[in-house]
């Protein structure tokens, strides 16, 4: 390391100011506003604890709460799952390999925007070719993003989320799988262990960290998941209650309805329940993630 | 490793193949129904082949409703984003691991806290910074703050700076190398590595961001290609056929440079565990 003290201060100089203008200031004024009525026009006027009362009382964030939590429910197993599977599979003598994995990287890749289009048109109640496909199975046709039923929706936009995210997690726990040594898979081996057997008791607590942080970041990205709404939901003024989620309502009260102080407080709030999921994900880290 | 067995080995591949025709059907939906005439998109059943084949459609995208206009906006803010965002965190980067000063890992614990603070929060004071600078409608909150680094980038220079031999450094300051020197002619040439996977990643982000063009572009002429695509319902009333030529042309440039560039951009992922 050296010693002139100066160099380091200039380089890093950029990104300093990145912090002070961009991140401790807005940290620090979007608290402030919480306890303010803005809208962006007039000066900020201190209301007190309101807004905090007011979006705590209110049924529409309570609703959007139940969407993100189940949405994070199906979201987050069934990609872990999905991803671990296929990272299983590729992690293994096979031809293609690589082209699978750019194949199962695609949709990551995607802009949301575009790839949302194509699910609401796949997911189109009369011509999708989802529908289509259940009338073939003579089964019944379902509405989809358009249901009357809040779950279906939500479940809806789920699967579209496992489909552009699963190879991504896919990608970190095969990199999590290089960490699997030749030598401990055949001394398993010699000892009678086969299939399932070596998946249960090598492959999987050996990746145990990368799929625990896997499913950490999954479940962050879930709740701060803006563009996939976006696009699914359609015409963000005219989303029904019952279909909503933190932060298309965030949005809408800030840069639809310029309430400043209220959407500013619900930011912070949805903020420490994201905390406190991950905390409570790092108690239960112990239980089941195997560390060397 | 022992063969496993054959009828194994096709399992494995059969779930391989199921897994890839999911993730490959939406695509194979999008560009065929980007290329129907008006109306064979609405038939029961679906025709999966388009016929005939309407390129026209593209051309309508591409200039009744301006996407040239979009994909040029696109491109130039990408571009802009890609050159601020691997220049300064190189540089940040550098100075990080290459000099010991005061406030050094303070740097790191908030780089560390940009990661976990939700944009839900820094979004309306930064908004407010923008109007206040009169530059809400430019393209300028989008561009200018990659010139001043990111958390993401910054991480990933630094861990691959550290895997670079110090005495280069040592050598290059005891002739009397100033640090810019030893940066450019030294450390730059053999980070491309690093550098063409964080471009990459600067890349794909810059293009397919949607919330802050949303929130800041509000002329159409401003448009960059999701924001675009997002309103092209509204102008094209919700033609099926119009809406995917618009979904193929603002997929594509990132598929391209994915494609070329898929090595380093799955390095990244796997050495960092992050995307930006």
């Amino acid at each position: 390391m050296r010693k002139q003290g100066y160099w380091g201060f200039i380089f890093t100089f950029p990104f300093l100011l990145q912090l002070v203008v961009f991140f401790i200031f807005p940290f620090l004024f979007s608290l402030y506003l919480t306890f303010t009525k803005w809208d962006l026009f007039n000066p900020p006027q201190w209301v007190g604890l309101k807004n905090w009362i007011q979006f705590l009382s209110r049924e529409t964030f309570w609703l959007s709460l139940r969407n993100i939590l189940y949405f994070s429910i199906l979201f987050v197993p069934l990609q872990t799952a999905f991803a671990l599977i296929l990272a299983y599979l590729l992690n293994r003598q096979i031809a293609g390999k690589s082209l699978f994995r750019m194949v199962y990287f695609l949709p990551v890749i995607t802009p949301w925007v575009a790839g949302g289009m194509i699910w609401l048109w796949i997911y189109h109640n009369d011509y999708g070719i989802l529908n289509w496909l259940l009338e073939r199975l003579r089964l019944s046709p379902v509405d989809w993003v358009r249901s009357g039923h809040w779950w279906i929706v939500i479940g809806s936009i789920a699967v579209v989320n496992i489909w552009k995210g699963a190879g991504y997690s896919m990608v970190l726990i095969l990199a999590g799988m290089q960490n699997i040594s030749n030598e401990m898979v055949e001394a398993a081996r010699m000892d009678g262990a086969s299939g399932w057997t070596l998946f249960a008791k090598i492959t999987l607590p050996i990746v145990s960290p990368m799929v625990y942080m896997v499913m950490i970041l999954s479940t962050i990205s879930a709740f701060h998941a803006f563009d996939v709404f976006l696009v699914m939901l359609g015409d963000i003024t005219a989303v029904a209650d019952r279909n909503l989620v933190p932060n298309i309502l965030i949005y809408r009260d800030a840069f639809m309805n310029f309430k400043m102080g209220g959407a500013s407080a619900m930011a912070w709030g949805l903020f420490f329940i994201i905390l406190a999921t991950t905390l409570m994900q790092k108690k239960l880290e112990k239980r089941w993630v195997h560390y060397e | 490793m022992n063969r496993p067995s054959a009828a194994l080995q096709w399992i494995v591949y059969l779930v391989l193949v199921a897994g890839a025709v999911i993730m490959l059907i939406p695509f194979f939906w999008m560009i065929s129904t980007s290329l129907m005439k008006a109306g064979n998109e609405l038939t029961l059943p679906p025709k999966l082949i388009p016929d005939p084949v309407m390129w026209s459609n593209y051309k309508t995208v591409w200039l009744e409703v301006n996407f040239v206009r979009y994909t040029m906006n696109s491109v130039f803010v990408t571009v802009l984003e890609l050159i601020g965002m691997v220049a300064s965190c190189a540089i940040v980067a550098y100075g990080l691991a290459f000099f010991q000063f005061r406030g050094r890992n303070l740097i790191f614990l908030a780089m560390l806290g940009t990661m976990m603070l939700p944009s839900q929060i820094t979004m309306i004071p930064t908004y407010f910074i923008w109007k206040s600078f009169g530059a809400l409608d430019t393209f300028y909150p989008l561009i200018l703050r990659s010139f001043l680094g990111g958390a993401f980038g910054i991480f990933l220079l630094h861990q691959f700076f550290k895997t670079l031999p110090r005495e280069l450094f040592d050598a290059a300051y005891v002739d009397g190398a100033n640090p810019w020197k030893i940066f450019y002619m030294i450390y730059m040439p053999l980070s491309k590595p690093a550098l063409s996977a964080l471009a990459v990643f600067t890349f794909i982000s810059a293009w397919n961001n949607t919330l802050e063009p949303l929130i800041y572009l509000q002329d159409k002429k401003m448009y960059t290609l999701p924001l675009g695509l997002l309103f092209l319902k509204n102008e094209v009333e919700n033609r099926m056929t119009l809406i995917m030529a618009g979904a193929v042309i603002t997929v594509l440039p990132v598929l391209i440079v994915f494609l070329f560039a898929q090595k380093h951009f799955v390095q990244g992922i796997a050495s960092t565990g992050m995307k930006g």
